[in-house]
């Protein structure tokens, strides 16, 4: 057989054979050029095109932490982030801007006519970015996905409106509005770095850690199934468990509010500390504003005034130098100090208003809030015991623990004192604090005279559930005898002295009323403008909270013709109203009929 | 040649006529068993290739995977067919065949369906005809008959240029008019094969070839996007996000194939990276997914097929058969090299096909058919043999 075959070939040559195997061997050898071709791209140059295509194909993106959440003491959510979105179009993908403009416009943060010429000078700038409604939720996202859905649906394909991009962005919201906002602050418009309050001093708790996804993506930026995928989730930030008691504070808002209208103040503050702990239950400020709307947000409604606004205390001071001296042994409650019309001190003249007979106890100095009274008291304490108790309560440092924002008022050194220092700084003058530092002095005496760093944070809870709870710094300052003497003095205050609108109907309680002029820094003179506060607690016994109100400026009269620039006049009945509120929310029994 | 054909092969010795039959058997084989490999890998890397197109039209992956494997299922069908019918009746009925192609041209031309700036399909259905697949078939089957015809007389010009002339021509300008210069491409070039193959003196055709390769430049550099992608072939990423996408994305998805590939199923190329991944591109995700070995085994499958379709030429009973069995090899070589040459940028990119393995279901049906027809041309026995052994 195969002899057959070679005969035929040999014997059969004709003119085409030679010219077949030419096309033969052509064929062979060009696909040997592919061949050689093929191994230069999948070996020599490999590694570089593999190279560009996963360059192109790679992307890494940021995995948002979810933000955590700030809840009130009883675990109502102050701060709390949810699904948000941004909608963007891209008007090189749009056809027809007014068309375009005409199904948006209705969800737009923009009107119609800012919309139509957005989208046109993008078109003409080549731009693939424009904001159509920014920072949305859900329900506003799904009403323009339908409308533009239902839009497609009419026209045809080659109409439809595309580029439309659904981008996530997580929204920071407060349910409360309003409420504890001072204290509660802001993120920035990335809903994701606090720049004020509490969103600012615990923004690396609550922010958490970012993950990553690395993933390759086709073209219009899907992923791709088969590809690479890297992902480092995002450890979410850590809740935050505050000492603020949303009732409690919107008590206290309420109440302020109430003095504001009646007052006329520029601005005001009301601090509620639980005593026993420093737990910081209210911080309110007026004027205030809806964290929920940033428009609103400006510097001067920003500011958390019982932290940032220092004044000069006037009369709440006076009892710091009555308890150093009780605390001292140098007076009792029933002691007879000398209380003339008026006193000279260097070239200084110091006076009482209205009449007090020439002598009066310690407990009626108080009671009277007698700046003569209180000033030959300070001259038995001595500049150097009265400045040693002024630090130990507080004053001229920062006590809030977690504030944001808070000023540490202002101390002179003994050594700086003039001949006058001592007499002034008894009676509220010459040293500047903020609310909450005297409202901590007050909680001292509330506390059988353990003074405690206030704070605003009880628990930071990681996203583990691990707890971190706050162990506030304390020392004692006064003897718990001399706390309850000092209490019972507060006590007379509102029975019988010059706090006699500070009266609870089913508590007993004490406290002081404050009145200092406000210095007038450009006519470099004390105007007639008043800080009017008052600083109290209740039930007089065993006090469960320290309520301080500071009003600046109240004007007008009551109806019997009190002055409202005084704190007996204007901040007392505040406190009535507050502590009588606060005390039932925490459930206190009465102590009063 | 014609009247040896004619002869008996009853008169030839048993074990000659064994022999005969043997050879073009295994001929026959080794060619149906490179299709077959050929139509496997293709199925596997049109599964692969087609399933994200697929799933973005209508989110089921194997749809235009099973419409594949019907055409594929079509064409066997026809192939039998054609291997079965002995092969000189595509000789006796060569014009008839030519002239339906050229009204179906025409037709096309008329009621066509236009996609992409051409018009090259007629719309019938659930079917559309692209009578171009076709008309290589006839056009070479009208050429090998006329030139076996004209026998001694293309010793003369005009008998080589009137007749050859006419048919490309018209085929030529009726292609073009759609247009579709890649099949224009895939007939003159297997017909100047076929002219070779002939007895038409070499002087003719090297002046024919000359003038063919002088036409086709010009009618490449008439149409603006033709001559961009001549350009752009030159220099792939000097715009490798427009012009040269095609290009840069087919040698990236080469590269990232590597010696041993990314794995079946794997590639990244797909996924809208590389456009008409299923169709011109197909040879990428092949040497994406399988490397360079895989890739290596399509293109020597393909130049097994040339081999073995070139010896069946050579082995053809008669003129007709060795020159319609030389075009129909040529024909799906140069469209192999013409596919796979643009793929690893060697060549402009042209859009034709690769035989038996991209989508699309004329080709297929066609392809198989004329594969039919090469084996009906190895296993017919060779007369002149015998009779050459016998003299």
């Amino acid at each position: 057989m195969s002899a057959a075959r070679r005969g035929n070939r040999a014997r059969i040559w004709k003119p085409g054979d030679l010219r077949l195997l030419v096309v033969g061997i052509v064929f062979v050898l060009v696909w040997g050029g592919i061949g050689f071709r093929l191994f230069d791209l999948q070996g020599n140059q490999a590694v570089a095109l593999a190279t560009v295509g996963f360059d192109q194909r790679i992307s890494e993106e940021t995995i948002a932490a979810p933000r955590g959440t700030i809840y009130d003491r009883g675990g109502v959510e102050l701060a709390l982030t949810i699904d948000g979105w941004n909608v963007v179009v891209d008007p090189m993908m749009l056809d027809d801007t007014v068309m375009a403009a005409t199904v948006l416009a209705p969800f737009a943060d923009t009107s119609f006519e800012e919309l139509v010429t957005d989208l046109t000078e993008g078109q003409a700038k080549e731009s693939r970015y424009a904001e159509i409604a920014m920072r949305i939720d859900t329900a506003h996202k799904e009403a323009i996905e339908s409308a533009v859905a239902e839009y497609n649906a009419g026209v045809d394909k080659k109409d439809r409106l595309t580029g439309v991009f659904y981008r996530e962005q997580p929204l920071r919201v407060y349910p409360a509005g309003s409420v504890a906002a001072q204290v509660i602050g802001l993120t920035a418009y990335d809903m994701n770095d606090g720049i004020e309050g509490l969103e600012l001093t615990f923004n690396s708790e609550l922010e958490g850690d970012p993950g990553r996804l690395i993933v390759e993506r086709d073209p219009s930026r899907r992923i791709i199934p088969q590809g690479q995928v890297i992902v480092e989730p995002a450890i979410a930030g850590s809740d935050i468990v505050t000492t603020i008691d949303r009732e409690i504070q919107f008590a206290a808002e309420q109440g302020l509010r109430k003095a504001m209208q009646k007052t006329g103040s520029l601005s005001g503050a009301v601090v509620v500390l639980d005593p026993d702990t420093g737990a910081i239950l209210a911080m309110a400020n007026a004027p205030d504003f809806d964290l929920n709307d940033r428009s609103s947000a400006s510097p001067e409604v920003l500011r958390n005034r019982a932290v940032s606004d220092m004044y000069e205390p006037g009369s709440t001071l006076k009892v710091l130098t009555i308890a150093a001296a009780l605390e001292e042994g140098l007076v009792s409650a029933h002691t007879m100090i000398d209380t003339p019309h008026s006193i000279e001190i260097g070239d200084f003249t110091y006076s009482d208003d209205g009449y007090n007979p020439p002598q009066m106890s310690v407990r009626d100095v108080v009671a009277k809030s007698s700046n003569i009274g209180t000033i030959h008291i300070e001259q038995m304490l001595g500049n150097d015991r009265h400045y040693d108790y002024l630090t130990k309560f507080g004053l001229g440092r920062q006590v809030g623990l977690d504030v944001e924002g808070e000023r540490h008022g202002t101390l002179p050194p003994t050594s700086q004192w003039t001949a006058t220092s001592g007499s002034s700084i008894a009676i509220g003058y010459a040293v500047h604090t903020t609310a909450l530092q005297m409202a901590a002095l007050y909680a001292t005496i509330a506390n059988d005279g353990i003074w405690t760093e206030p704070y605003l944070v009880d628990e930071i809870i990681q996203p583990d559930g691990t707890r971190i709870t706050t162990v506030p710094r304390a020392h004692r300052v006064l003897s718990p005898e001399t706390a309850s003497t000092v209490r019972s003095m507060l006590g007379r205050v509102i029975e019988e002295g010059t706090g006699k609108r500070a009266a609870l109907t089913d508590y007993t309680a004490g406290g002081k009323t404050g009145t200092s002029f406000k210095f007038d820094v450009e006519r470099g003179v004390y105007s007639k403008d008043t800080y009017a506060s008052f600083i109290g607690m209740a039930p007089l016994n065993d006090p469960r909270i320290v309520v301080a109100i500071v009003l600046d400026s109240p004007h007008g009269e009551l109806p019997d013709g009190v002055s409202l620039s005084h704190g007996g006049a204007s901040a007392a009945p505040v406190f009535a109203e507050v502590a009588q509120n606060a005390l039932h929310q925490l459930g206190v029994a009465p102590d009063r009929d | 040649m014609t009247e040896l054909a004619e002869r008996s092969t009853a008169r030839l010795h048993p074990r000659t006529r064994a022999a005969v039959r043997s050879a073009g058997g295994r001929r026959s084989v080794l060619l149906l068993v490179i299709v077959a490999m050929l139509l496997t890998i293709g199925l596997g890397a049109m599964m692969s290739a087609s399933s994200v197109i697929s799933i973005k039209a209508n989110s089921d992956q194997f749809e235009l995977f099973t419409k594949q494997v019907l055409w594929v299922g079509f064409g066997l069908a026809a192939m039998v067919v054609t291997a079965l019918v002995p092969y000189r009746i595509w000789q006796k009925y060569s014009l008839p065949l030519f002239v339906a192609t050229i009204i179906g041209l025409i037709v096309t031309l008329v009621v066509g369906s236009r996609r992409g700036g051409a018009t090259r399909w007629i719309e019938m259905g659930p079917v559309t005809l692209q009578v171009a697949e076709f008309a290589k078939f006839t056009t070479l089957a009208l050429l090998a008959t006329v030139l076996t015809k004209k026998g001694r007389l293309l010793r003369e010009l005009r008998h080589v240029v009137l007749p050859v002339g006419t048919i490309l021509g018209v085929v030529t300008f009726l292609l073009l008019a759609q247009p579709d210069f890649g099949n224009v491409l895939l007939i003159a070039g297997p017909a100047f094969v076929v002219l070779f193959a002939s007895t038409v003196p070499l002087r003719f055709i090297f002046g024919l070839g000359t003038l063919g390769v002088m036409a086709m430049a010009a009618i490449a550099m008439s149409a603006d996007y033709r001559k961009a992608r001549l350009l752009n072939f030159l220099h792939p990423f000097a715009d490798a996000q427009n012009t040269g996408l095609q290009a840069v994305q087919s040698m990236v998805a080469l590269g990232t194939g590597g010696f041993f590939g990314v794995g079946l199923g794997q590639s990244r190329a797909r996924w809208s990276w590389l456009p008409n991944a299923h169709t011109d591109f197909i040879f990428a995700i092949i040497g994406e997914e399988t490397g360079f070995a895989g890739a290596t085994i399509v293109i020597t499958l393909f130049a097994l097929l040339a081999v073995v379709g070139v010896s069946i030429a050579y082995r053809a009973p008669d003129m007709f058969g060795r020159l319609f069995a030389i075009g129909i090899v040529s024909w799906f070589t140069l469209q192999a090299l013409v596919n796979i040459g643009g793929v690893v940028a060697v060549l402009p990119i042209t859009g034709v096909p690769l035989p038996f393995i991209s989508s699309g279901g004329n080709a297929m049906l066609v392809n198989l058919a004329a594969i039919g027809v090469l084996v009906n041309i190895a296993r017919t026995p060779r007369v002149a043999t015998a009779e050459a052994v016998s003299v």
